[in-house]
């Protein structure tokens, strides 16, 4: 029996003596006998084990190269205050409309800022993560034509398609991959065309493409597709500059939305951006803020169109997410609301500058096999070598440095580019850095 | 104790005019951009805000947000217990945070050893045999399952016939909507007299094209299943999978366990039994266990051990595949592992029964007004009916909210008429379940059509649902 006074006072009220009378109709046969954990410790030790178990990392101090998805950019010190805030930290979904109008108005300016940033009518208010939201797009997309193709580009990652896959399983849909120029990294209109029936539901497209690519094919996938919907990957920083996929016709766009003010967080949570055109808006999976009125006309938030949601619709709901990524979505809102637009375009600007140079610097390099792919890279660049790059990241991890992902580890390599690697710059890289890399990859064999 | 949550009439950041101050380094300008025009953006409408009217903003929405440091949150199913402070404290370690996921396993032993412990504890705490920490949440964690459940029938040839999930009327909607988004037909049967499975509605509905049956324990009215041996006995007999949804999990952490119980399949809810913060809607975590039977189908990869080393395991033959698209949601998981390693197995039993106590007392002090149907011993949540006090889940819900605490879960489960579910959990004191009790006492005495005024004390009245949906403003426009 414990301590606690309060306690013993409520066993009192209850009328026991033991506790364990609480649990009297549970059988004795599934009663735990024991717990092999340790016994709990102090708040001063957890942190001391927290910081020794922290310190087998050893990429504090290592440059970072990584990217394909997660990016090092940076985290502007006002984000983590204002997520670390207890009352958007603690708070449950705003199931309470009245006493949760901060967070309501938070993800309803989160729907805006998607729209504007994708170009497209609407956005919800958040899903998991990037690979998931393109599941759920390419779902959606089923959903609104019930057609049986779908079309993806043979570059994407075997993960995001193993993600994609997870998310057709139960529905007659087949996957069907056009193919991607060896030579430019652009997609092949004309293979794209020559799949295209009225079979198929939807094109999924990339955005920068899978390559690390500014696709100048991407745009022109609109006037081909008839009348099959299109789906856009797109990497959100990059939208700072670049052509926004509503105006080349997307009707759904996806993305990873880590890059816009949250850390790498070893890959999670990061954040889901879904945005599509009105007309779907009831096909939609997820949480969506409306704005209504309150009962004395005053402007109010609340969650709306929740009858396409499991909890209301059950087996026949949009989805069956429920808890979302809301406090990154708070994260994002406040990261775009500090850097503004000029600051965003100034920060892809830079990443699309530093990948140039990052490019230029080791496609000269003696093991860079000539040429490289022409088309132009935004973040991830991918460098050809003329020997085997499956121990390079090894090679370069031994001396400090995080990168040289074989595209054999995440992808389908083709011939042409089988001995390539990525090496990723976003604006956080610095010249003395890349100089770094370099003089490394000079001795690379 | 009067309450008024803050009120500001805040404007859209996007009408915000102070002009962009953060500086971003390096020094590009629009020549430095060698692609074709068609390429690039010509407009971007965001607002160009200074960074201490954006700061100001957010917090002052913020504070028109009730939370889990505010007050007791008795939201049913959601076990909203409260968040320690040392857990935001390591998950601000940037050690942990500044990490990449595609980072070799050599260099992120701190993550993997974090990881590979978080799988032992959860594995010694449900008596399962295998964990994947990636699922995103616990509807993910649900569809990770039936994902799993697809695949052991498509390796035995039994998927063309086990094409069937059953689920109780009281189960929450994501396990109807899991079971169903993997393409099974999804099967309800009601629930007995007391509240509990009906275990003839059960035989009545399995058969050789069960797959599966989802269930609870303590059920969503926070009621233990006492015949789930007869349950598990009767699904495996039928060759069919047994499948936990660990949302409830609190009401029995360290007495009893899925294992023990016999379940196959369980996720976990990280965000409710283990106290990582609900960040008003998300993130969570929702790993998923199984028994030793089924863990060659777990997603890869999962972590393993091998002498003093971790390492990133690829080895699970008949993988389901990647349900997301790293190793989960690393920093929820860290929490968790700090919540588990804080309390450890002496102070999580406690928290169990604690918590268990609490609903108890709340059950004795509400029952005198309210009727609570079915079997009276409850676990970690009571739920209550407010029919027999001719006033209506929601107008009780708004009177609560207006005396500065949270609702709980009104209309979950929908076998109950005007439900209200309510989980104190354990940290909660007596002195606000005394309050809490006193305020919803208090709301049955009142006059209806004075409840319907409520709630007067927040910064907005009632909304207007129906407007919402129908003129659908998802996003801010300027004024005309
Ligand atoms: C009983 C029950 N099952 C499943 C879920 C789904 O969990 P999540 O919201 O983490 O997806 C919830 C939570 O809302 C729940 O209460």
């Amino acid at each position: 029996m414990q301590s606690n006074l309060e306690k013993q006072e409520i066993a009192k009220f209850l009328n026991i003596s033991d506790e364990m009378a609480l649990f009297s109709d549970i059988p004795a046969q599934y009663r735990k006998k024991e717990i092999r954990i340790q016994e709990g410790v102090s708040e001063y030790e957890v942190l001391e084990q927290a910081r020794r178990i922290a310190s087998l990392n050893s990429s504090a101090g290592m440059v970072n190269f990584l990217g394909n998805g997660i990016y090092k950019r940076i985290v502007p010190a006002s984000v983590d205050s204002i997520i670390g805030r207890s009352e958007f930290l603690t708070a449950y979904t705003p199931y309470q409309a009245e006493m949760s109008q901060g967070v309501l108005q938070s993800l309803f300016e989160y729907q805006t800022f998607m729209s504007e940033l994708t170009g497209m009518d609407a956005s919800n208010s958040s899903m998991y993560d990037g690979f998931t939201t393109l599941g759920e797009a390419v779902r959606m997309a089923h959903r609104i034509n019930e057609r049986r193709d779908i079309l993806i580009p043979e570059n994407m990652f075997d993960d995001k398609l193993k993600v994609i896959n997870s998310y057709l399983s139960g529905l007659s849909v087949r996957l069907l991959t056009y193919r991607v120029d060896q030579v430019t990294g652009f997609i092949d209109l004309n293979d794209i065309q020559s799949k295209v029936s009225k079979d198929t539901s939807a094109i999924v497209v990339e955005m920068p493409n899978s390559y690390g690519i500014i696709d100048e094919n991407v745009l022109k996938v609109s006037q081909i597709k008839g009348d099959a919907l299109l789906i856009a990957y797109v990497d959100p920083v990059s939208l700072g500059m670049l052509l926004p996929p509503g105006d080349y016709g997307a009707d759904i766009v996806a993305a990873e939305g880590q890059q816009l003010g949250i850390h790498m967080n070893y890959g999670g949570p990061g954040l889901g951006i879904l945005t599509f055109r009105k007309d779907y808006i009831r096909k939609s999976p997820g949480r969506i803020i409306g704005e209504t009125v309150d009962n004395k006309g005053k402007k109010a938030y609340v969650m709306t169109l929740q009858t396409r949601e499991q909890h209301i619709r059950r087996e026949k709901a949009t989805s069956n997410i429920c808890t979302n990524q809301a406090l990154m979505a708070i994260a994002s809102a406040v990261y775009l609301g500090v850097v503004g637009p000029t600051g965003l375009k100034k920060i892809a600007q830079t990443t699309y500058v530093n990948s140039r140079k990052l490019k230029n610097k080791l496609s000269s390099l003696k093991a860079a096999g000539v040429p490289q792919l022409t088309g132009k890279p935004f973040s991830d660049v991918l460098i050809k070598f003329r020997t085997d790059v499956s121990q390079l990241q090894e090679f370069l991890a031994e001396k400090g440095i995080n990168g040289g992902v074989p595209l054999q580890k995440l992808a389908a390599a083709p011939i042409l580019i089988r001995n390539s690697a990525f090496f990723t710059a976003t604006e956080t890289t610095q010249e003395n850095e890349t100089d770094q890399l370099v003089s490394i990859m000079e001795v690379f064999r | 104790m009067s309450y008024h949550e803050a009120t500001y009439d805040e404007p859209s950041i996007f009408t915000f005019r102070s002009g962009t101050t953060y500086k971003v380094p390096g020094s590009v300008t629009d020549s430095d951009i060698d692609l074709p025009q068609e390429l690039i953006r010509k407009h971007l409408d965001l607002p160009e805000v200074s960074e201490y009217d954006v700061v100001r903003h957010y917090t002052r929405l913020s504070q028109m947000n009730y939370s889990v440091d505010l007050g007791i949150y008795p939201l049913g199913s959601c076990t909203m217990k409260f968040n320690p402070k040392y857990a935001d404290k390591i998950a601000g370690m940037e050690q942990f945070y500044d990490v990449h996921p595609l980072q070799l396993a050599s260099t992120v032993q701190g993550q993997l050893r974090i990881m590979y412990e978080l799988q032992e504890f959860l594995k010694e705490l449900s008596d399962m045999d295998a964990v994947t920490l990636q699922p995103l949440a616990g509807a993910q964690g649900e569809y990770t399952g039936m994902l799993i459940v697809r695949k052991y029938f498509e390796v035995k040839g039994e998927l063309n016939s086990r094409t069937e999930v059953i689920v109780p009327d009281s189960a929450h909607g994501t396990n109807p909507a899991s079971a169903a988004m993997a393409g099974f037909n999804v099967v309800e049967i009601p629930s007995a007299e007391d509240g509990t499975v009906d275990l003839e509605a059960l035989k009545a509905a399995i058969s050789e094209h069960t797959a599966a049956f989802m269930i609870t324990n303590p059920n969503t009215l926070g009621i233990f299943e006492d015949h789930i041996g007869e349950i598990a006995r009767l699904v495996h007999e039928a060759g069919a999978l047994l499948y936990y949804d660990g949302a409830n999990f609190n009401g029995i952490l360290g007495i009893t366990s899925p294992g023990l119980m016999g379940f196959d399949i369980v996720h976990f809810n990280l965000h409710k039994t283990f106290a990582t913060p609900h960040g008003s809607g998300g993130p969570g975590a929702g790993p998923v266990g199984v028994k030793a039977n089924l863990a060659e189908f777990l997603p890869v990869p999962i972590i393993g051990k091998d002498g003093d080393k971790y390492f990133l395991d690829y080895s699970p033959k008949h993988t389901v595949g990647k349900v997301s698209s790293y190793m989960g949601s690393f920093m929820v998981l860290l929490r968790a592992w700090a919540y588990i390693r804080f309390h450890g197995s002496d102070g999580l039993r406690r928290n169990t029964i604690n918590a268990v106590m609490n609903t108890n007392y709340l059950k004795k002090k509400l029952e005198n007004k309210f009727k609570i149907p079915y079997k009276s011993l409850k676990k970690h949540e009571l739920v209550l009916s407010t029919e027999n006090t001719g006033k209506k889940a929601l107008d009780i819900a708004k009177y609560l909210i207006d005396n500065g605490v949270h609702a709980p879960t009104i209309y979950f489960p929908l076998i109950v008429h005007e439900a209200m579910m309510i989980e104190p959990t354990e940290t909660v004191s007596r002195m606000d379940l005394d309050r809490f009790a006193e305020i919803f006492l208090e709301s049955a005495d009142v006059p209806e059509e004075e409840l319907k005024k409520h709630p007067v004390n927040l910064p907005i009245g009632r909304p207007d649902d129906v407007k919402a949906a129908r003129d659908l403003k998802v996003r801010w426009f300027p004024e005309k």
